[in-house]
């Protein structure tokens, strides 16, 4: 067993359903987001979750693409889709990365922070996910829908 | 985020630099708002109040609403079902 704290089962476990890989380019996140909806389309989510994950994905790829590759191109990002044997299913967005802490989000729905133009795509992310982990120093992050 | 995004920045600068304060944006074709596109209006906004103005919102998606509520600015928006109710809101 890892000695690093996974959320749910372990990857053993689970069934890979995509394994895609995006140039650090916000143009492309809109295919990866398209090609995951259409894919849970299939696997007969409701369009509510459907929706709750697309946006995660969103916000986590644009996070990918601009902290952790710098708007580099030659750079890549991986995105994966897999389910675990209740039918649940995570998200798992890697990028090469240096990594954050996850801890040092603040809150944007403080009153101070109301008209700030940046920061909401973590705070949004775990506000639509059922369960959000970061791992190997915050460039992985992992997110599950029930 | 992306290109929707950075033309409604392109759109909204250009009428700010030109006087223009009061602004009606209509949403009934967008089916989500990502943080880029939240922190643009909260921006603009905050640029369009500062100069008297307002931005009135209509016909977001119900996702949309729920996505501004999550990140607490739903409550800093005028929100109608159609254009003219909008314009009507700015005599």
């Amino acid at each position: 067993m890892s000695a690093e704290f996974r959320g749910g089962p372990e990857d053993s476990a689970l069934s890979e359903l995509l394994d895609l890989s995006m140039p650090a380019n916000s143009e492309a996140i809109g295919t990866v987001v398209d090609t995951i909806s259409e894919n849970l389309a299939h696997l007969e989510v409701p369009e509510e979750k459907r929706l709750e994950v697309a946006l995660s994905v969103q916000e986590a790829l644009a996070n990918a693409v601009v902290h952790g590759c710098g708007n580099d191109p030659s750079k890549k990002v991986r995105c994966q889709l897999k389910s675990d044997p209740k039918g649940r299913i995570v998200i798992i967005v890697t990028d090469p990365g240096p990594g954050f802490s996850p801890d040092s989000v603040s809150d944007p729905s403080r009153h101070e922070n109301l008209y700030v133009d940046h920061g909401r795509g973590v705070y949004l992310i775990r506000q639509l996910m059922d369960e959000v982990h970061f791992e190997h120093g915050g460039n992985e992050i992992r997110m599950w829908k029930y | 985020m992306g290109s929707a995004v950075d033309a409604l920045r392109q759109n909204m600068e250009e009428a700010l630099g030109n006087g223009d304060t009061r602004f009606i944006i209509n949403l009934a074709e967008v089916s989500m708002i990502d943080s880029s596109g939240i922190g643009l209006l909260v921006r603009f906004l905050a640029s369009s109040k500062q100069r008297g103005g307002n931005i009135k919102l209509v016909q977001p998606s119900k996702f949309a609403v729920q996505t501004l509520r999550l990140v607490g600015v739903l409550n800093l928006f005028e929100i109608f079902d159609n254009d003219d109710a909008a314009v009507e809101s700015f005599a």
